[in-house]
């Protein structure tokens, strides 16, 4: 009778279940991580064998290689060519070229827009309105991509390849007319500047945009008469040589720009909010503007958190399928015009693995590209999680000094 | 050795009890000569909708049977006629001489393809282009850079056509490598040649239509029967004649884009099919089976085509009034 709680069966009982819970955690846990080696190691398997000497002929520099069709060198994605036994013209260099291409374009799309909302959201907002701003952001992420592929493939690039004039005039309007009203807001008169705050700015500057873009669509026909001969595209083409495609990597950049914000927003505003508050506050109590406390104070400390934000929606964008796949176009390319279709790793393994001969050279390859993205995304997701962690560290210990 | 062969029959005792008990668990056919039990098939997705119609007709004639459908593409129907899963495999290319050689080598005797309809290949334009005709060097010198059918240069503008309404370069769409639609455009259309890198990849053949129709520089290739009114079919020109495909060219064999669609089966010689397999290959080459065919936006076969294929069955002569 020495410990009384030890005796008592209530307490026995909840000590039961407690072992239970952590057991049952635990080994989903193991379950989770077996799972994914278990991939890899599938993966692994299933690639080895293309790099066998002699069994199919195939070399990592074959993957390389460039042998044209006609003549000069070229990079080739030519599957079918593969179940006929002609290796060297089946080379992932467009197919890579391609995921690059589209990842990037989808972060330069993403990566201004998230960082000054969640810049915005973490400084400017008011509390209130930021408590409802984040989840609806977040939500946007629950979006399925087959959606936002559906809308930039079947709708928005064709109206695109249709009213290039339109979308140019509403992509440089927007930006320009932006900074005209932020100086602009500057000099209005101080009721009117504090009954339109910068803190409700979103709320107010909406209406302000959507008839902006309204304007600059109707404005588009004007100036594309009085520039370019009453056709851009026309111009375009006979000025650069440059064909407009109605899925090109433009698009794929905005839809999957579109998808990768949530993501890179969340984990930036969390960065940015995470900073002790202590410091942006003695910033603004030393006259400091909230410009200056943000490029100064809260940025320099934020950024591995920003950078593994970024990391983690460079993660997603690579592996993005559905909307490469209905945005692209498809074809594999090796150019650098954004006006030009693409194709990724991601969208080829999605058409071609289907149909393609189990234990062939062809399945092989496609499973090196899915390997190849594995691996990606994997490297980048722990690299972003232990900047996080470490940045996580840095705080815990600023707090304890002060 | 001998435990494999054991397992193997084992497997196969299990499979008949199986089947016993299936067949026990079945209604009693109503007349002495109707069939029962289950008919499998393995193979084409292009035939898919064409093998389900067929099915429901012939379990409305035949109470009892049901059409099991497997439909993976046309490359998995070889492997399940070699394994012996299915006597049926419905596919939308001939078979290659490997999968003849591993079926011979398997059974001992070699598999007995029969055609049970056709497939043609239709180059689209967007409604509002006027382009009336192609020959075959121009179709080759739009879709490939390799020239394989001896035109002389590469045709990437429409005013190189003669036409000025749709201005600027041509917007090539197309099908993915590995689909049997690809495949046959290359080998007829292209001359074995290759495509160009810029051809737009969809994965259906229903999206080709859509993005042409969308498009007013767009140019396609589709299967006949996934037409609609937001495309015109382009006449293939040969010599000084127009092939359209029409009925009586697809027929005829001169329209070049055509491809058989074959139901392979799995027949010794010299000994009849099974009833069930029968009897359904009886109502596919029937009237009312290529009746279907042409529903389905595919080409049904000729009378003295349907005649040929029926005697190369051992199937009864159809009667004059049904012809």
């Amino acid at each position: 009778m020495s410990d009384p709680t030890s005796t008592n069966p209530l307490y026995r009982s909840r000590q039961r279940r407690d072992r239970l819970a952590t057991l049952l955690i635990t080994a989903g846990g193991i379950g989770v991580l077996l799972t994914v080696i278990a991939i890899a190691v599938f993966l692994l398997v299933e690639v080895v064998p293309l790099f066998w000497p002699g069994a199919d002929g195939m070399s990592l520099s074959a993957l390389w290689s460039a042998p044209g069709t006609s003549g000069e060198a070229e990079f080739r994605w030519l599957p079918h060519r593969l179940e006929e036994g002609v290796v060297a013209q089946a080379s992932l260099a467009p197919l890579l070229w391609g995921t690059l291409e589209a990842a990037i374009w989808a972060l330069i799309v993403a990566i201004p827009l998230a960082l000054g909302a969640a810049a915005h959201s973490s400084l400017y907002m008011t509390p209130g309105l930021r408590a409802r701003m984040k989840p609806t952001l977040e939500l946007m992420e629950a979006m399925p991509s087959v959606v936002l592929g559906f809308i930039a493939g079947l709708v928005l690039g064709p109206w695109v390849e249709r009213h290039l004039a339109e979308a140019v005039s509403v992509v440089l309007l927007l930006p320009l007319a932006m900074i005209t009203l932020a100086l602009g807001h500057r000099r209005l008169p101080v009721p009117v500047q504090r009954y339109l705050s910068l803190n409700s700015a979103a709320l107010w500057l909406l209406p302000c945009l959507l008839l902006l873009v309204l304007a600059a669509v109707q404005l588009a026909p004007l100036w594309e008469s009085w520039w370019f001969a009453g056709d851009l595209r026309e111009w375009v083409e006979q000025r650069w040589g440059l064909d407009v495609q109605a899925r090109n990597a433009m698009i794929v950049g905005l839809a999957m720009g579109f998808a990768v914000i949530p993501g890179i927003y969340a984990l930036a505003e969390d960065a940015l909010s995470d900073v002790p508050r202590n410091l942006a506050e003695g910033a603004q109590a030393m006259g400091a503007t909230r410009w200056q406390t943000l490029t100064r104070v809260m940025l320099p400390i934020a950024l591995p958190g920003i950078f593994s934000a970024i990391m983690i929606g460079a993660g997603r964008a690579v592996g993005e399928t559905m909307i490469v796949l209905m945005a692209s176009g498809n074809s594999a390319l090796m150019t650098a015009t954004p006006l030009d279709g693409l194709r990724s790793l991601a969208s080829s393994i999605a058409i071609e693995l289907p149909e393609a001969a189990p234990g062939g050279t062809h399945y092989r390859l496609l499973l090196l590209a899915a390997l190849a993205l594995f691996l990606f995304t994997f490297l980048m997701n722990t690299l972003a999680e232990l900047v996080r962690a470490r940045l996580r560290q840095r705080f815990r210990r600023s707090r304890g000094d002060t | 050795m001998s435990s494999v062969s054991h397992f193997a029959a084992t497997s196969r005792r299990i499979v008949m009890l199986l089947w016993l008990g299936w067949v026990a668990w079945l209604p009693l056919p109503a007349t002495a000569h109707d069939v029962a039990g289950a008919l499998n098939a393995v193979g084409s997705d292009t035939m898919a909708e064409l093998m389900l119609r067929w099915g429901e007709q012939f379990e409305e004639q035949r109470p009892g049977v049901r059409l099991q459908l497997q439909v993976a593409g046309s490359a998995s129907a070889p492997p399940a006629l070699i394994a012996g899963t299915t006597l049926l495999g419905p596919m939308s290319r001939p078979m290659q001489d490997d999968e003849k050689a591993a079926f011979a080598a398997r059974h001992g005797y070699a598999v007995t393809p029969v055609v049970v309809g056709k497939d043609a290949l239709v180059v689209v334009v967007n409604r509002h282009n006027p382009l009336e005709r192609l020959n075959r060097q121009q179709l080759d010198a739009i879709f490939s850079d390799t020239l394989a059918c001896g035109a002389e240069e590469s045709i990437d503008h429409w005013q190189q056509l003669g036409l000025d309404d749709p201005q600027g370069s041509i917007h090539l769409y197309g099908r993915n490598a590995v689909s049997g639609t690809h495949g046959l455009f290359r080998r007829r259309a292209l001359c074995d040649g290759e495509f160009k890198v810029s051809v737009t990849v969809s994965a259906g053949s229903a999206a080709v239509v859509a993005a042409v129709g969308d498009d007013p520089r767009g140019i396609g290739y589709v299967g006949l029967n996934h037409l609609n009114a937001d495309v015109r079919e382009v006449a293939i020109a040969d010599g000084q004649r127009d092939v359209r495909p029409e009925r009586q060219a697809l027929r005829d064999g001169d329209y070049p884009l055509v491809r058989d669609l074959l139901i392979y089966v799995n027949r010794p010689p010299e000994t009849p099919l099974p009833e069930v397999e029968r009897a359904f290959l009886d109502m596919v080459l029937s009237p009312s089976g290529q009746r279907v065919v042409k529903e389905l936006g595919f080409v049904a076969l000729s009378p003295s085509a349907l005649m040929a294929q029926r005697r190369a069955l051992g199937l009864p002569a159809l009667a004059r009034e049904e012809r």
